[in-house]
C-alpha cells in the first residue's frame, strides 16, 4: 500500500470510526513488522556477516593453500568450504532484495558443475568467471569439485594455474558477499516496514521466496537426482556436492534452516522470535502450525537415519530415498498452499488488475 | 405472460423519446476510461508479460482458434485501442471506433483465460452496447463536422440497456455473496482484511472479527440494492455517496486496478437528464466552436414498426442472455466455488480465495514409469496460479504437456524411451478460502482421456466442508 492510500483510508476510517471502541481479542497478538524485523535483525543479516566470515576464512585457507599446497592446508580450506556452504543454507532462502538484485543465489550455489567448463578455463588460465559461460563453473560447487575430485591435491600442488582458479572463485564470492552486506545495511529498514500486502511487499517476497527455495531443495537436493524428473532413472551427476559426499549435510542444514525461519528463531543463538509460527497461531490456525514444523522435524529425523552418503543411499536403499522424497513432498501443499493462503499472500508474482 | 398492459410497459421503456445528454456524457467517460485503461495497460508491461512471453495460451471452449500475433505484433491491438478509445471520447468515426475497440478488446481478452477478470468481461459488453447507441449525436467531432446527425433527445432504450448493463453487473454479485462463507463465515474477506493488520491506527480493526462481518454484509447488501437507490430521485444522491465510498475502499484495500474507478464514472449515468445537460453546458463552454446549434434532427422517433418489433427482439435476446448466463452454474452438482462450473461470466466479483498446488506427470504407457513436471517451463506464474485451482485449465495443460512429450525420446543414463502416447496425470491440492487443503484432482486419472467440454467433471475430487 502506498502513501497516498494509507492517508485516505487513515482520513477515511477515522471519520467512519472515531466513536467505535477497539475490541478486544482473545488470540496471542501478531505484528508482520516485528517478525520482519526479527527476521532481518536476526537471521538474514547475521547469516550473511556468518557467511562473510566463513569466506574470509576461506580465503585465507586458500591463500595458504595456493602458497605452500601441504594436505594440510587442503584440509583446512576443506573444512573452511564446508562451513561456508552450511551457512550458505540460510542465507539462499532470501533471494529477494540485494539478493536478487545481485543474482547472488545463482552465482553462488549453482550446481551441478561444469567440469569440463572449469577444467577448460584452467587449462587456459584466461576466463572472466562473471560471464554466462562459466555460470556453471563458479560458485561453492565448483570448489566441491576442485577440493575433493580425485588428484585435487596433485592438481593444485602440479598446476598454478589451478590455485589460480580456485583464488578467483573465492575472490568473486568475498566480493559479491560483500556487495550484498552492504546492500542489506540500507535495505534493512525498508524490507522491515514493507508490512503490506501487495506481490512487491517484503512479507510477500518473504514468504515466496521461502516456498520457492523450499520447493528448489526438494528437487534440486534429493527429486532430480533420484531420478523423479527422468522417468525414475537415477541421475547421480545431479546430486549437489557429489565428489565431497555431504550432500546428506547440507540438505539437513537447508531443512534445520527453513524451520528456523519459519519459527523465527536466531540464526546465532537459536532463541525464539517472530515467525510465521506466532502468525498461524494467531489466526487460530494452531493445527496447520503443528503439521508443518512437525514435518520439519520428522524429515530432518529422516536425513538424520541415513547413515552413508546420498549417492550410496540412492544405490542401497532406494526405498528409504523415496520416502524422504514423499516426506519433502507432502510439506509443499502445507506450506504453499494452506499457510499462504491463511496469510492473505498473494503468490502470483505479477501486479495485476485482480477481481 | 406478456399482458398488453406489460407490452405498453416494455415499448415505453425502449422507445420513449428522452434526452440524449446522459448518452454523451457517458460516452465520453467511457472513452477517457478505456484510454486511460488502455494505456496503462500497455505502460504496465502487461502486454509483453501476458500476451508476448508465454509459450502457452489456455483459449476459451469454442474460441481456442483465436492465437495471439506474432512477438511484437501484439502491441497492434492495443495501438488500435488507444486510437479508438480516444475516437470515442471524441466522437470521431464513431461508429467505427466502437467496432474496432469492441473487437481489439475483445480478441485479446478471448486469448487467455488465466487472465479473465469480471470486469473485463464487464468492458467487452459496454463497448458491445456501444456501438449500438448513437453516442455521438452531440458534442462531438462527428456531429460537428455533419450537423445533420445531431439529435436532441433519443429513443429510452439507447440509455436504459446501458443501465441494465450495470444493473446486471450489482444485482448478479450480490446474489453471488448470498453463501454461507460470505455471509456466516466472513470469507475470504477473513482473510483479506487481516493482511492490512499494519495500516496505522486502523491495522487492529481491519482484523476485527465484526469488521469483516460488517464488510461482508454491507458489500452484500450494496451490491444486490444499490441500483434500485440510484434509480430513485429521491435517494440518488446519498446512493451515489454510497457508491464513491465503497468502490474507493475496495480500491484501497484490493488490487483491483481500474475497476472502481470504471463503476464510479459509469453509475453517473443513472443521474437525470437536467444533471448531464448541466455537465454539458459547462463542456460546451470549454469548447465554444461546437456550441453553434443547428436545429436538431428530429427524425430519431420514426421508427418502422418493423424496426421497433427488431429492435425489441434483440434487446430482448440480449437481456434474456445475460440474466440466465450467470445462473447456469445450476445446472451442474456440486459445490460451485470448488468445482467452478459456470463460474466465469457471471459478476461473482472477489469472491473467494483459491490456492492450489498442483504436482503433474508424464507416464511412458509401455513401460509405466513417470516423471514429474515442472510447470514452470511451460507456464508463468500467473497461468500457474489460476492453472491449480481449475479445472478445465488442469485438462488444458494435460494436454499442452501431452503434445509436448508425444513422439518425444528422451534418454537418460544411456535408456532411451519414446512416448508414443503418453498419459498425463496431476495429483492437485486446493484450499478454499483458507480451509486446509484438500485433495483436488487424483493421480489415478489419464487427464489426456478426458474430454474438455461443458459436461459436469466427475474427475475432480468432492469437496467436503
Amino acid at each position: 500500500m502506498n502513501w497516498s492510500k494509507l492517508i485516505w483510508i487513515t482520513a477515511l476510517l477515522g471519520v467512519a470510526l472515531s466513536s467505535c471502541k477497539k475490541d478486544d481479542d482473545d488470540t496471542e497478538d501478531f505484528d508482520k513488522a516485528a517478525l520482519l524485523s526479527n527476521l532481518s535483525g536476526n537471521i538474514i543479516v547475521p547469516s550473511l556477516n556468518q557467511f562473510e566470515s566463513d569466506l574470509n576464512v576461506l580465503s585465507t585457507a586458500v591463500a595458504d593453500l595456493s602458497q605452500n599446497s601441504s594436505a594440510q592446508d587442503l584440509e583446512t580450506a576443506r573444512d573452511a568450504w564446508k562451513n561456508a556452504y552450511l551457512t550458505w543454507q540460510t542465507v539462499k532462502i532470501f533471494d529477494f532484495g540485494p539478493i536478487r538484485d545481485n543474482a547472488f543465489k545463482s552465482a553462488t550455489g549453482t550446481y551441478p558443475v561444469d567440469t569440463t567448463d572449469i577444467n577448460g578455463n584452467i587449462a587456459s588460465g584466461s576466463y572472466t568467471l562473471g560471464t554466462a559461460a562459466n555460470a556453471d563453473a563458479i560458485g561453492l560447487p565448483s570448489l566441491d569439485y576442485l577440493f575433493y575430485r580425485a588428484g585435487a591435491l596433485d592438481s593444485i600442488q602440479s598446476n598454478p594455474n589451478c590455485s589460480a582458479y580456485i583464488t578467483d572463485v573465492v575472490n568473486k564470492m568475498v566480493n559479491e558477499t560483500n556487495v550484498v552486506v552492504n546492500g542489506w545495511s540500507t535495505y534493512q529498514a525498508t524490507f522491515n516496514t514493507s508490512t503490506g500486502t501487495s506481490s512487491t511487499s517484503g512479507f510477500s517476497l518473504f514468504i515466496n521466496e521461502f516456498n520457492r527455495d523450499y520447493e528448489l531443495a526438494k528437487n534440486a537436493k534429493v527429486g532430480i537426482p533420484l531420478g523423479k524428473q527422468s522417468l525414475d532413472i537415477q541421475m547421480p551427476e545431479f546430486i549437489e556436492a557429489r565428489y565431497s559426499g555431504i550432500s546428506f549435510d547440507l540438505l539437513r542444514e537447508s531443512m534445520v534452516a527453513l524451520q528456523k525461519v519459519y519459527n523465527g528463531n536466531s540464526f546465532s543463538t537459536g532463541a525464539a522470535g517472530v515467525g510465521c509460527d506466532d502468525y498461524l497461531l494467531h489466526l487460530e490456525r494452531s493445527s496447520l502450525n503443528n503439521t508443518i514444523d512437525g514435518n520439519f522435524s520428522q524429515i530432518i529425523s529422516t536425513v538424520d537415519g541415513f547413515s552413508t552418503t546420498f549417492e550410496n543411499a540412492m544405490q542401497e536403499d532406494v526405498q528409504a530415498c523415496n520416502d524422504l522424497y514423499l516426506q519433502l513432498q507432502q510439506q509443499v501443499v502445507n506450506i504453499k498452499t494452506d499457510m499462504t493462503s491463511a496469510f492473505g499472500v498473494l503468490i502470483t508474482y505479477q501486479d495485476n488488475d485482480g477481481d | 405472460m406478456v399482458t398488453s398492459h406489460n407490452k405498453n410497459g416494455i415499448s415505453k421503456a425502449l422507445f420513449k423519446s428522452v434526452n440524449i445528454a446522459p448518452l454523451i456524457i457517458f460516452r465520453i467517460i467511457f472513452g477517457a476510461l478505456l484510454l486511460y485503461g488502455s494505456i496503462r495497460f500497455v505502460a504496465k508491461g502487461w502486454v509483453n508479460s501476458l500476451y508476448i512471453e508465454p509459450d502457452h495460451y489456455f483459449g476459451y471452449l469454442g474460441f481456442e482458434w483465436i492465437k495471439p500475433l506474432s512477438g511484437e505484433w501484439m502491441y497492434l491491438p492495443f495501438v488500435l485501442m488507444i486510437v479508438a478509445a480516444l475516437f470515442i471520447l471524441v466522437g470521431f468515426k464513431y461508429r467505427v471506433a466502437a467496432i474496432t475497440y469492441f473487437l481489439a478488446f475483445t480478441y485479446v481478452e478471448l486469448l487467455d483465460k488465466s487472465n479473465y477478470l469480471n470486469h473485463y468481461y464487464f468492458v467487452s459488453l459496454m463497448s458491445f452496447l456501444m456501438i449500438w447507441v448513437p453516442a455521438n449525436r452531440q458534442f462531438s467531432i462527428d456531429a460537428y463536422l455533419r450537423p445533420s446527425i445531431r439529435w436532441k433527445r433519443s429513443p429510452a432504450w439507447t440509455i436504459n440497456i446501458l443501465k441494465f448493463q450495470l444493473a446486471v453487473v450489482y444485482v448478479f454479485a450480490g446474489i453471488a455473496k448470498l453463501n454461507s462463507d460470505w455471509l456466516f463465515e466472513a470469507l475470504p474477506l477473513k482473510i483479506w482484511l487481516q493482511a492490512h493488520h499494519n495500516v496505522p491506527l486502523f491495522g487492529s480493526l481491519l482484523e476485527a472479527e465484526w469488521v469483516a462481518y460488517f464488510f461482508s454484509w454491507f458489500g452484500c447488501i450494496y451490491d444486490l440494492f444499490i441500483v434500485f437507490f440510484l434509480l430513485s430521485k429521491r435517494t440518488r444522491p446519498i446512493a451515489y455517496v454510497a457508491v464513491i465510498v465503497f468502490h474507493f475502499v475496495t480500491w484501497l484495500l484490493f488490487p483491483i486496478g481500474v475497476f472502481p474507478w470504471v463503476m464510479i464514472f459509469s453509475t453517473l449515468i443513472f443521474f437525470s437528464a437536467n444533471f448531464h445537460e448541466k455537465i454539458l453546458h459547462i463542456l460546451r463552454s470549454f469548447f465554444s466552436s461546437f456550441s453553434a446549434r443547428p436545429p436538431f434532427n428530429p427524425s430519431v422517433l420514426r421508427y418502422s414498426s418493423f424496426s421497433r418489433k427488431m429492435i425489441t427482439f434483440l434487446i430482448g435476446t440480449y437481456v434474456f442472455i445475460q440474466i440466465v448466463v450467470p445462473f447456469r452454474y445450476v445446472l451442474y452438482p456440486g459445490n460451485l466455488f470448488w468445482n467452478e462450473e459456470g463460474f466465469r461470466f457471471s459478476w461473482r466479483v472477489m469472491l473467494m480465495h483459491k490456492e492450489g498446488y498442483a504436482t503433474f506427470y508424464v507416464e511412458d504407457r509401455s513401460t509405466g514409469r513417470m516423471s514429474e513436471i515442472q510447470n514452470l517451463d511451460y507456464l508463468t506464474e500467473t497461468q500457474e496460479d489460476q492453472m491449480a485451482t481449475q479445472p478445465d485449465m488442469i485438462l488444458q495443460f494435460a494436454d499442452i504437456i501431452h503434445d509436448k512429450y508425444k513422439g518425444k525420446t528422451v534418454t537418460y543414463q544411456g535408456q532411451s524411451f519414446t512416448f508414443e502416447d503418453p498419459a498425463v496425470r496431476a495429483e492437485i491440492y486446493v484450499s478454499l478460502n483458507g480451509r486446509p487443503s484438500q485433495l483436488f484432482v487424483s493421480k489415478e486419472h489419464d487427464l489426456t482421456a478426458l474430454k474438455y467440454d461443458l459436461r459436469h467433471r466427475n474427475w475432480i475430487e468432492p469437496f467436503k466442508d
